[in-house]
């Protein structure tokens, strides 16, 4: 995201703060977005859709509060998000749901230069399955919504280093388990 | 997910309903709280006061002695503890 985006979505929040009304804008524009962030972490549509309400409903009451930190306003909804999802585990007393859409890793895949055949895919779809969540958690941000370290950081409340180094983690074992050249950040 | 099922539950219309809601049950809330505060603390200022009165009035009959310290004057004494200040005639 540009400098001149963010400072145009941080436009809209302070005039958001006088007349709520001209939130809607930016409503439009991550609703899309922040519901399949939920989605993938509920697989089921009326949760998420509740989670989602929820989410935007904290955003309209924390509109004085936010401050401008260097980072895009999208990143402190997602983490908000994040914790409303974390917290109806809590809730519910239940284990996280990842569930991601075997088409969006295909349409990944597709985006590589690898050619690969649907024996490769089924084994990494198994691979992802088999993640452990915080490191599934990373990756989803950092491929699915293109959210960059510093930003990954904020949502899930680690650090920066963390955050790379689980990315990198799961990256090294896709390379050895599909003996694959990964490029990633301009290095192999 | 498709964007058209998506599409089915965004509604900004209705969060702005549930926002302004909740905006009305905070200001309602706040305005019991302080209620409240200013309740409790009238109550206090009562019970303060009517302790001290209290102190004040409740006070059992002294009795009376008259004993004379001498020749030239006479001291009215009172056997209760609550009065330091002996009366002089």
């Amino acid at each position: 995201m540009s400098e001149a985006e963010i400072q145009y979505e941080y436009s809209i929040l302070e005039r958001s703060r006088k007349d709520p009304k001209a939130f809607g804008e930016l409503y439009e524009k991550y609703f899309d977005r922040i519901f399949n962030y939920v989605y993938r972490q509920t697989d089921d549509e009326d949760l998420t859709a509740d989670l989602c309400s929820q989410t935007f409903l904290i955003v309209l009451k924390n509109l004085d509060r936010y401050e401008f930190r260097g980072l895009p306003f999208s990143a402190w909804l997602y983490k908000i998000a994040g914790n409303e999802v974390n917290k109806h585990y809590r809730k519910e007393k239940k284990s996280k749901v990842f569930s991601i859409e075997e088409l969006r890793v295909r349409e990944l895949i597709e985006q590589a230069s690898e050619s690969w055949d649907e024996e490769i895919i089924q084994r990494l779809l198994n691979y992802l399955r088999d993640l452990p969540t915080d490191m599934l958690e990373v990756l989803e941000l950092r491929f699915f919504e293109d959210k960059d370290f510093k930003e990954i950081a904020f949502i899930l409340d680690i650090s920066e280093s963390g955050a790379k180094m689980r990315t990198y983690r799961a990256l090294d074992r896709l390379r050895k388990n599909f003996n694959l050249k990964i490029k990633y950040d301009g290095k192999e | 997910m498709s964007s058209g099922r998506i599409a089915q539950h965004r509604n900004y219309v209705e969060l702005m309903e549930r926002h302004e809601r909740d905006i009305r049950l905070r200001r309602i809330v706040k305005t019991f709280i302080y209620f409240l505060i200013i309740a409790a603390l009238l109550i206090i200022f009562v019970i303060v006061r009517r302790w001290e009165e209290k102190k004040v009035d409740g006070k059992p009959e002294a009795a009376v002695v008259i004993s004379e310290k001498s020749s030239s004057s006479r001291t009215l004494e009172l056997n209760t503890i609550w009065r330091s200040r002996p009366i002089n005639l």
